[in-house]
């Protein structure tokens, strides 16, 4: 290799890691735009100044009642809700999609998200639960169904090919047991059944964000680790295979991880649909092949889910709208724009 | 050797011909089937008299008359027309996941309907027909457009990709509505499981033109299909207008598309499997696939409604229900035991 | 929604911090709970069930957070709702900055005992009574023992029932009513069928799941009571193919009222008309789950009364 070709490689790989960053600082100062906005803005009229005093109260002291409540108890919850949510949402998805070599084949594709709706429908409408069993209803559904097309799709070794087909017949049963439960019920019921397979940041509590800032907290270390044996894994299951990688256990982890981030999402917010199908392809557009996108998915993910949210509730004057019949609109428009504007090869894996 | 080859060529065509008999039996078998069967048991001979010498006072000559000759009908359409537009659209895009339900048609269809609904209190099925085809037609135009604008025009991954964030915007638009509006949610919770019941003869009317073309289409865009099968690239090589050829068969498949959800509402299996079955059956190349595809979709489909009447006496589990129940085993087994080739 | 009731311990605190001296008010709600405040509530937010039950008897809440847009709500249709802020206009969706700027001291909506959970859902629960304590009457299994159960509530709020329009509204409910039990007394030997009509099938109505049908029933009306059915268990309608629609032979047939286009659904039926009573066109409206006070439900009998006395009671046996 000569001097000016090793010159040339490492000015494009300098100019790859400059793009990455530029990408990365760019969803970040969106992000606290985002934020900012969902802090102050709401029917609540509270100045931009007492909400800084408002949040700094438990350190100072200066409190008022019920402003405080609204900052401290509605707003900060549901912005860190979002940003939570939506990140898992978003990282889950990309990893669907990379393992599985399809963009298609996020979550909310392949049957995983429908193995929640279902069981939180069956529990809503079958068994007349509300609220926190729902929940644990729909995690329990979430993992059951992500082990069942895990195990039926296994036959000496998974491939991705039959993973997204099996996922897809699944999810095909899973929506007619939906939509039978719908046909059986009262009307009300069914509304709460949509209401909750819609999604929604509405009722946010301090309680949700902390549950879900500990699972990212134990599963982001993972994930690091896990990816490092994505490289084998890209290049096709024959040729991972052949390289020796650890295929499967790195598959089976990298799984793991995400029905876990899907699970706990859903659990806490309902299953918002498509942040997991769409923030991985926006994230591989903004990069541009400029690296594998993993923390701009995350970031793509929270960022659709926030805006979402605030489009959600304030979009509509008199209306407020749960997040997720927002956040399909939003994230995909924005992916449809994306598609429009690239000159790029539309390869997303 | 040659000889042996073209011996073998010829064998392997002879015997998916004698398959594609033996499916056209079946289907004769399951429509005679689906006259005969129903949630209120009537016997063979008053249905035969009730085709051949109809007594307008008798109950079970007008639910022959009035029910099942129309649902059968429909039935058939739908499947033939499903089959069709889920195998056309798998091969346009290359991909095995796609399929009315992820390229925006069938919720282009459910928009317009619930729209139609909600907006102008519509509720007669026969207007649905309409509304479900222009949403279909509109959504696909409306995906083709976004996917073929761009440099390299129309690559099926841009397909999927408009198709899926296509299906995510109308399906929140769809909620909205549906969340805000109890009424039109009652009216078309219904609706959008999918269902052969109530369809009349007018409706069969209605589509069968349209089925008929898209069908011929259909079937006449195999070769375009099969280059399309070697990749953008080997087909532009070999001569063939990569763009004009996903135009002309995505056009194919929007007609059947939109035509199947009209008369039976959103279906999603039966075009996402049988052109996988079908596949697994005859190999690669669409001028056996398509009409593998063709007959085993309606098999599937008024099999599934047959079951559908009698599993629930004295009611009736809707089609798209129990094809995803019947299906689904099916399909997972299908993928666990064959080795799926590839698209 | 994980979790979420261990936050549920710090609710009402808000609410019950601006003590004035005045009288405590007490009641006891549908879900067998106590609820005491110091004084008697005079900001409350209420569900469209419970604003529907109590805005005719002179309570006038300060906000409503219903299901649909109100003017789709067909329980709030025909109240005078000026002035009243409407919080919520979706399923499970409320507010919260709003309701919070509405200074509420008390939240009714109504306990549904199968669901654990209070009108508006667990989520709308939860937000709502972070600000105000949250009580109200059980949805029953008697529509007339609900209005009964608001009446007990409002006059506690401070209404007056003896108020000139109030009594007006009950009297004629009480005339209606006398009405229809005489129309049914002339009428031995008639059934009802409560059904609703879809195009996939005929939905057949289990009496027991709905208060107003079992209102009916106590009154005397004979409602046929589908097979294979378990309101208890979460089975409210037998769905019957429309080739099985003389299923249930009745000489009336109740048709949900909710949406308007039911009816015309099933008209569209080629056999319909299999059913002697719609061939002879006794149908009549069946308001179905939504009456929470005695003005519509006064219409409603008097309709029905009407139907009845037009209907011939023979033509099933």
């Amino acid at each position: 290799m000569t001097l000016v070709q090793a010159t040339t490689i490492a000015a494009a790989r300098r100019a790859r890691q400059n793009h990455a960053t530029r990408v990365t600082l760019g969803l970040l100062a969106a992000l606290l735009v985002a934020a900012i906005a969902a802090m102050l803005l709401g029917d609540f009229p509270v100045p931009p100044e007492t909400v800084l005093q408002s949040l700094f109260s438990p350190l100072t002291g200066i409190s008022n009642k019920g402003v405080d409540f609204i900052v401290l108890q509605v707003r900060l919850p549901r912005l860190i809700l979002a940003l939570l949510s939506g990140a898992a949402f978003g990282l889950c998805g990309i990893i669907f999609q990379t393992l599985l070599r399809n963009p298609l084949a996020s979550p909310d594709i392949i049957g995983i998200a429908h193995g929640a709706s279902a069981a939180a429908v069956f529990c809503i409408i079958v068994l007349g639960w509300g609220g926190l069993s729902v929940s644990l209803g729909a995690f329990a559904g979430a993992i059951l169904t992500a082990v069942a097309i895990y195990l039926l799709a296994w036959r000496n070794g998974v491939t991705a090919y039959r993973v997204v087909l099996i996922g897809i017949g699944a999810a095909a049963m899973l929506s007619a047991i939906i939509s039978y439960l719908f046909t059986r019920a009262r009307l009300n019921e069914v509304q709460q059944a949509m209401a909750w397979l819609v999604g929604s940041l509405n009722a946010a509590q301090p309680a949700d964000s902390i549950v879900l800032a500990i699972t990212m907290v134990v599963i982001l270390p993972m994930l690091f680790v896990l990816v490092r044996g994505l490289d084998g894994l890209e290049l096709g299951d024959d040729t991972a295979h052949a390289l020796g990688t650890h295929v499967e256990r790195t598959r089976l982890g990298l799984m793991l991880v995400a029905v876990a981030l899907a699970a706990f999402a859903t659990a806490a917010v309902g299953p918002v649909g498509f942040v997991a199908f769409v923030s991985g392809p926006i994230a591989r557009r903004l990069m541009g092949g400029a690296g594998r996108g993993f923390p701009q998915a995350a970031l793509v993910g929270a960022l659709v889910m926030l805006v979402s949210d605030l489009v959600a509730q304030h979009a509509l004057p008199g209306t407020q709208l749960p997040t997720g019949v927002v956040t399909g609109a939003f994230g995909a428009t924005f992916l449809l724009w994306l598609l429009v504007v690239s000159g790029r090869s539309g390869r997303v894996n | 050797m040659e000889a042996s080859v073209v011996e073998a060529r010829a064998s392997r065509a002879a015997a998916l011909g004698l398959g594609l008999v033996l499916l056209a039996v079946a289907l004769i078998t399951i429509i005679l089937l689906s006259m005969a069967t129903g949630a209120r048991a009537i016997p063979v001979d008053m249905v035969w008299s009730a085709l051949t010498a109809f007594d307008p006072n008798s109950t079970e000559h007008r639910i022959v008359w009035d029910l099942r000759l129309p649902r059968t009908l429909v039935g058939v359409l739908v499947g033939i027309a499903l089959g069709l537009s889920g195998a056309v659209l798998q091969g346009a895009t290359r991909n095995p996941l796609a399929d009315p339900s992820i390229l925006g048609i069938n919720s282009g269809a459910a928009l317009f309907v619930v729209l139609g609904v909600s907006v102008f209190g519509i509720t007669q099925l026969s207007l649905y027909v309409w509304l479900a085809f222009i949403g279909a037609g509109v959504a696909m135009l409306v995906v083709y457009s976004v996917a073929s604008l761009g440099r390299e025009g129309a690559t099926p991954i841009k397909l999927a990709l408009a198709g899926a964030a296509m299906t995510a915007i109308i399906l929140a638009v769809i909620n909205a509505i549906l969340l805000t509006s109890p009424r039109t949610l009652d009216e078309v919770r219904f609706w959008q499981v999918g269902s052969l019941a109530g369809r009349s003869m007018e409706i069969a009317l209605q589509v069968s033109p349209f089925i008929a073309i898209g069908a011929a289409l259909a079937l006449l865009s195999a070769r375009l299909l099969d280059g399309l099968s070697m990749g953008d690239d080997v087909a532009r090589a070999l001569g063939q207008r990569i763009g004009l050829s996903r135009a002309l068969a995505g056009l194919a498949a929007v007609i059947l598309a939109g035509a199947a959800v009209a008369a039976a509402g959103p279906i999603a299996f039966v075009g996402l499997t049988v052109p996988h079955v079908a596949r697994a059956i005859t190999g690669p190349g669409y001028r056996w696939i398509l009409p593998y595809s063709m007959l085993m979709a309606p098999i599937l489909l008024l099999g599934a409604d047959i079951i559908g009447r009698v599993i629930a006496p004295p009611g009736e589990v809707q089609v798209g229900i129990v094809t995803a129940f019947i299906g689904a085993p099916f399909f997972i087994a299908l993928v666990r035991r064959r080795k799926l080739a590839a698209l | 929604m994980l979790f979420r009731s261990i936050a549920l311990g710090s609710l009402a605190v808000l609410a019950l911090s601006g003590a004035a001296h005045a009288e405590p008010w007490t009641y006891t709600d549908g879900s067998g709970q106590t609820v005491t405040l110091d004084a008697v509530p005079q900001r409350i937010i209420a569900s469209q069930d419970a604003a529907a039950g109590i805005i005719p008897l002179g309570i006038r809440p300060v906000g409503i957070y219903a299901d649909s847009p109100v003017d789709a709500a067909k329980a709030l249709e025909g109240l005078d709702l000026t002035g009243i802020e409407i919080i919520g206009q979706a399923w499970g969706e409320v507010d919260i900055e709003k309701a919070a700027a509405l200074e509420p001291d008390l939240v009714l909506a109504e306990w549904w005992d199968r669901n654990s959970t209070w009108s508006g859902g667990k989520d709308v629960v939860a937000t709502l009574s972070q600000l105000a304590p949250i009580t109200g009457v059980s949805a029953g299994d008697s529509i007339v023992g609900m209005i009964e159960d608001y009446e007990t509530l409002a006059q506690s709020l401070g209404a007056d029932l003896s108020a000139p329009a109030i009594a007006e509204n009950k009297a004629a409910f009480e005339t209606a009513l006398a009405d229809f039990k005489t129309a049914i007394e002339a009428k031995p030997g008639l059934t009802a069928l409560a059904v609703y009509a879809g195009d996939d099938a005929l939905y057949v109505a289990d009496p027991a799941g709905a208060a107003e049908l079992l209102d009916m029933q106590s009154w005397g009306l004979d409602i046929v009571k589908p097979e294979g059915v378990d309101a208890a268990g979460n089975n409210y309608f037998e769905t019957v193919s429309w080739e099985n629609a003389d299923r249930y032979p009745a000489d009336l047939i109740l048709v949900d009222n909710r949406a308007e286009s039911t009816l015309a659904t099933a008209l569209a039926q080629p056999t319909w008309t299999l059913m002697k009573a719609a061939e002879a066109g006794q149908v009549a409206e069946w308001p179905a789950f939504w009456l929470r006070n005695y003005k519509p439900y006064a219409g409603a009998l008097t309709d029905l009364t009407a139907a009845i006395n037009a209907a011939d009671p023979d033509l099933t046996p």
